[in-house]
């Protein structure tokens, strides 16, 4: 009882701040909203017990890459949104109406009596016989699932020497050739 | 309700740790508004005695100065009764959210610290934190990783370039030295296997020899200069740097608002304090006394032997507090960009080296322990 009342307020508080990320005018008050967002996330995660999971959505999310995006929209200094009235695309209707037809898919199905709610084998007792939170977390990433988890990092390495090599090209071609010899 | 009833209802196992979490968040709360305070007094009265000075000795209770301990409630009193003022050109919603952010994470981060071994209150297992998770290590992390926005939403809700630049620098540099800091970290959660800074602590025993500081020198070196850069205080300070930015990210808060500033950095530090208090020199043990020794000393008192405990982690905490005034008024700012590169090109390389290092040694050993 306890644990579906935490979840539905949760569930409510990211529906609400999720509405307003794209809602609000000003750039920094919808990533104000996504930090609430995701700290959400992070509350629905620690009420089913994964404690890991959720300080590190926190603390990688919310706590890392919002603050570059916020880091960003400040730098780029943008005024508030200045539209007036809401002009809607054919492409966003659409979109719209996909969506709105998913959700009654989903609602059907629930209502068919789908099975929902049904817990694998990695419940709260199971993982505390474990050994706990992070001995299973690890042991799952470091066995079972290994070679995509390097590959991941692998992948992540890439793009960040990427960034790195598209940056320094922009220096070079205004003529800051001295910058890139101290590297 | 009958009187019977009552204390049948408060005596229940829910009911008992609701109220001690209670009282525990009171506890933290109280201790948390004592330090800028205390802290304040300290800073005036440390450099004075650097620099052969006296410092406020003058504000005291009738005939009685009491070093000038009171000139700290007289700044609360002023701080809090002055009137406030908003820039024309603020953001109003965020820059009346930012302070409480900053207050929220501070205090949130401190509830997380333990503050004594477990105690039994009518045959339920109290824990002495008041979030005690088993990740709460990193807890810790996850939410002074949040604290950065109270800077940077509070320069940019001023509407104001010193504002601005000095949260830019403040956010910049919080995000940098987070990886060292968490790097420096990580080798002691592999030494003694675990998250919970409970069990980190009872881990280290009460002899100073198996302390973390003992067990891994360099991490404690790098969390050090880490402690200095996350709270943005001197010779990190950069973010506040008066003679170029006025006051940095709060040029525009004044009265409660700066308060809270004040409030949030103080426990920030507290906090940080505690942490390496309880990581690298035993937390609430007590030095030499092993703590089933001391139960017995007292007599089996678990509440007197959580309390010398609790005395025992605050002490060593007012160390690190001592020691950033200490270095606030030793040392000279530094320049920016060696801010930023002492952070991504030396305390990130080493501390990469030591965390490979320290995980290769723990590894041999479990191994060589196992043959």
């Amino acid at each position: 009882m306890t644990q579906e009342l935490v979840f539905l307020a949760f569930a409510s508080l990211i529906a609400i701040c999720s509405m307003m990320v794209i809602l609000s005018r000003n750039a920094v008050v919808s990533a104000i909203f996504l930090v609430g967002d995701l700290f959400c996330l992070a509350g629905l995660y620690a009420s089913m017990e994964a404690h890991f999971v959720a300080a590190i959505q926190v603390l990688v999310y919310a706590g890392a890459i919002v603050v570059l995006f916020m880091f960003v929209i400040m730098l780029l200094n943008l005024g508030p949104d200045q539209r007036k009235h809401l002009e809607v695309s054919a492409p966003e209707i659409g979109v719209l109406g996909l969506t709105i037809v998913g959700f009654l898919v989903i609602g059907g199905l629930l209502l068919l009596g789908q099975p929902t709610g049904v817990t694998g084998p990695l419940t709260a007792e199971a993982i505390d016989n474990a050994g706990g939170n992070t001995y299973t977390v690890g042991m799952v990433l470091f066995t079972k699932y290994l070679w995509p988890f390097e590959l991941a990092s692998m992948l992540i390495l890439l793009a960040i020497i990427a960034a790195i090599v598209i940056a320094k090209k922009e220096h070079i071609k205004d003529g800051d050739k001295r910058r890139l010899a101290h590297g | 309700m009958g009187l019977t009833e009552l204390i049948e209802v408060l005596s229940s196992d829910t009911a008992i740790q609701v109220i001690a979490s209670i009282v525990k968040i009171l506890i933290v709360l109280v201790l948390c508004l004592q330090v800028p305070p205390l802290m304040v007094w300290a800073e005036r009265r440390a450099p004075a005695m650097m620099q052969r000075r006296k410092g406020p000795n003058r504000v005291g209770l009738f005939k009685f100065r009491l070093y000038g301990l009171l000139q700290s409630a007289a700044d609360a009193v002023k701080l809090i009764f002055k009137e406030e003022v908003v820039p024309r050109g603020a953001n109003k919603a965020v820059y009346h959210i930012a302070p409480i952010f900053g207050v929220f994470t501070a205090m949130m981060v401190a509830c997380a610290i333990p503050y004594g071994n477990d105690i039994s209150v009518f045959g339920q297992k109290v824990s002495l934190s008041p979030i005690h998770l088993d990740v709460g290590f990193l807890f810790i992390f996850a939410i002074s990783s949040l604290a950065v926005y109270a800077v940077t939403l509070a320069g940019w809700a001023s509407n104001n370039k010193y504002s601005l630049l000095g949260s830019l620098r403040a956010s910049a540099q919080m995000i940098s030295y987070e990886i060292p800091l968490g790097m420096s970290l990580i080798p002691l959660v592999v030494i003694f296997g675990t998250l919970d800074l409970n069990k980190m602590v009872l881990a280290q025993s009460a002899y100073p020899w198996s302390w973390g500081v003992v067990k891994a020198p360099i991490s404690f070196l790098l969390f050090l200069v880490c402690m200095f850069a996350e709270t943005n205080r001197a010779p990190f300070d950069l973010a506040e740097g008066e003679s170029e930015l006025v006051a940095g990210f709060h040029t525009e808060f004044n009265s409660a608002k700066f308060a809270a500033f004040f409030l949030s950095e103080y426990v920030a530090m507290f906090v940080l304090s505690c942490l390496a208090a309880t990581v690298f020199f035993g937390g609430w043990q007590t030095p030499f006394i092993p703590y089933e020794t001391l139960l017995s000393l007292l007599g089996g008192m678990e509440w007197l032997a959580a309390l010398a405990g609790f005395v025992c982690l605050i002490v060593k905490a007012a160390f690190f507090m001592w020691v950033y005034v200490w270095v606030r008024w030793t040392l000279p700012r530094f320049r920016y960009d060696q801010l930023m590169s002492l952070g991504w090109k030396f305390m990130l390389p080493v501390g990469l080296v030591n965390l490979l290092v320290t995980t290769l040694v723990v590894a041999f050993i479990e191994n060589a322990g196992r043959h």
